[in-house]
C-alpha cells in the first residue's frame, strides 16, 4: 500500500511534465488512418530499447492473434512511475492506437484501459497520441 | 497494482506534454519565448548562480523547453501523428528556414515513410548533433569547471566544450557527429563555436538538414537560477541561403537525476523500422 501511494504521488508529480521521448518519426512508422482498438491479454511487457513494448494476445473470432504495441522509452516510463512488475502476464487490457504502415500486427499505443474503463497511462512514445484520440 | 494507483491521475492534464520542463519547476518562470524575447525570472527563480571565480554556474540537470522543435524548427500545427510545434526560429523574422531548393526537395524525400528509418537517432546513433541535442525531448546534465563545460545527454551522447578563446579547431579532415567546440565567456553568456561536423545528423524527426559545412555559434545566457536562454546561429552555405537562429529555454530541475539508456540492448524497433522502410520502398516502386 505504501508503495502504491508512492507511485500515485510520483505519477501525479511526473505525468504532466516529463517529456515524451521518441527517436523516430511516428508518421513514418505508423499510419494515422489505421486507428485500432483491441482487447486482449498481456503476454509480456517488455522493457526493451529504445522503446518498451506490450505484447497482447487478441481473440479474433476464435483465432488468437499476437499484437505488439510500442510504448514510451523505458526511462520515460520509469520516471512516470512504471515498474517492470506492474503489468503481469494475463492482465486484460484495451489498447487503442495506430497500426504500422506495413499492415503487420504492430501498433503505437495511444491509450490503455482496463476492461472496467479505468485508464492506465500508456506512456506513449507519441506526444500527439492523446490529442488524436480525443479528436482535438 | 500500479494501474489502480495511476488511473486517478491519468485522465487530466497533458500527459504527453512535449518538451515541458521536468516536474514543472521553473515553468512559470520560463514560458515560451515571445517573439525572440528573453525568459523572465519568476519570484521563485532566484539570482543567477555563480562559481567562486564569478562566472555563471550553468551546472545541473536540465530539460529543454523545445516547443516541438524535434518535429520541425518552424511553427507547424498538429497533423495526424506528427506533434505540432510553436517554432523556434527567431531569425529570419518570419520564422522560416532559408532552405536552398535542393534542400527543400531532400526534406520532402526524408518525410516519406521509406526515409523515416534513415534518421540516425532511429538507429540508436546517440549523438544527435548540434543543436538538436539541446531541444530533443530528453534531459541532459551540464558539468562545469573554470576550464571546461561538459554536456552529458541522457540519450544523445555528450559534448565537451573547452573554455579557451585561443584554442584552434581540429584539422579540417576530422569530422564528428557533435563537431568540435570551443567556448569563451562574453559577460554572463557562454559563447560556443563549433565546426568539424560530419553532416550526418538530422535536425529533428522531420528531417531538417545540415551538411558538413555547418558552423554553429551557441549562446548560453542564464537569466535566473533555473533558466538558461539558449540561442544557436547556424551557418551552412551548402543547405541554406543565409544563417538562421533558433532559440529555446533550458530549464534546470535541482531534483532531477540522470538515468541510464542502453539503446542498442534488446532493440525492438530497428527491425520493425526496416520492415516499414522495405514496405515503403516497395510501394514507391509500384
Amino acid at each position: 500500500m505504501i508503495r502504491r501511494t508512492i507511485l500515485a504521488v510520483m505519477a501525479a508529480v511526473f505525468l504532466v511534465a516529463i517529456p515524451a521521448i521518441a527517436h523516430h518519426s511516428f508518421a513514418a512508422e505508423f499510419d494515422e488512418t489505421k486507428r485500432i482498438k483491441l482487447t486482449g491479454k498481456v503476454v509480456e511487457m517488455r522493457w526493451s530499447n529504445p522503446h518498451a513494448w506490450i505484447y497482447l494476445d487478441v481473440n479474433n473470432n476464435g483465432k488468437i492473434e499476437r499484437w505488439a504495441f510500442e510504448t514510451g522509452a523505458a526511462n520515460g516510463l520509469f520516471r512516470r512511475g512504471w515498474r517492470k512488475e506492474d503489468l503481469p502476464a494475463g492482465t486484460v487490457l484495451v489498447i487503442e492506437g495506430w497500426q504500422a504502415r506495413n499492415g503487420s500486427n504492430t501498433a503505437n499505443a495511444g491509450s490503455i484501459t482496463f476492461p472496467d474503463g479505468k485508464r492506465l497511462f500508456a506512456g506513449s512514445s507519441n506526444p500527439n497520441a492523446e490529442r488524436q484520440l480525443e479528436g482535438k | 497494482m500500479l494501474g489502480a494507483a495511476l488511473v486517478a491521475v491519468l485522465t487530466t492534464g497533458d500527459a504527453y506534454a512535449q518538451d515541458a520542463p521536468a516536474r514543472g519547476r521553473g515553468a512559470g518562470a520560463a514560458g515560451p519565448a515571445q517573439g525572440g524575447g528573453r525568459g523572465r525570472g519568476g519570484p521563485e527563480a532566484g539570482a543567477i548562480r555563480r562559481l567562486p571565480d564569478g562566472k555563471p554556474d550553468l551546472s545541473g540537470f536540465y530539460n529543454s523547453n523545445g516547443r516541438g522543435a524535434n518535429y520541425g524548427l518552424e511553427a507547424h500545427p498538429n497533423q495526424g501523428l506528427t506533434p505540432g510545434g510553436q517554432g523556434i526560429v527567431v531569425d529570419p523574422p518570419d520564422g522560416k528556414l532559408p532552405m536552398q531548393e535542393w534542400a527543400k526537395a531532400e526534406l520532402k524525400s526524408r518525410q516519406t515513410p521509406a526515409r523515416g528509418y534513415d534518421d540516425p537517432t532511429a538507429h540508436c546513433v546517440m549523438a544527435a548533433g548540434v543543436p538538436r541535442g539541446m531541444y530533443v525531448p530528453s534531459p541532459f546534465f551540464i558539468m562545469q569547471t573554470p576550464t571546461d563545460v561538459a554536456i552529458l545527454f541522457e540519450r544523445m551522447a555528450w559534448r565537451r566544450i573547452p573554455i579557451d578563446a585561443n584554442r584552434k579547431h581540429l584539422p579540417d579532415t576530422v569530422r564528428l557527429w557533435q563537431g568540435d567546440s570551443v567556448g569563451h565567456w562574453e559577460g554572463d553568456t557562454l559563447v560556443v563555436d563549433s565546426t568539424n561536423f560530419n553532416g550526418k545528423p538530422w535536425l529533428n524527426e522531420a528531417g531538417e538538414i545540415t551538411s558538413h559545412a555547418l558552423h554553429v555559434v551557441e549562446r548560453f545566457t542564464p537569466v535566473n537560477a533555473t533558466t538558461i536562454m539558449y540561442r544557436a546561429t547556424l551557418t551552412d552555405p551548402i543547405v541554406y541561403t543565409r544563417p538562421f537562429t533558433v532559440e529555446v529555454q533550458l530549464i534546470r530541475d535541482p531534483e532531477g537525476e540522470m538515468l541510464e539508456v542502453a539503446c542498442h540492448e534488446d532493440n525492438q524497433d530497428l527491425a520493425h523500422m526496416k520492415d516499414i522502410k522495405d514496405a515503403g520502398i516497395g510501394l514507391e516502386k509500384k
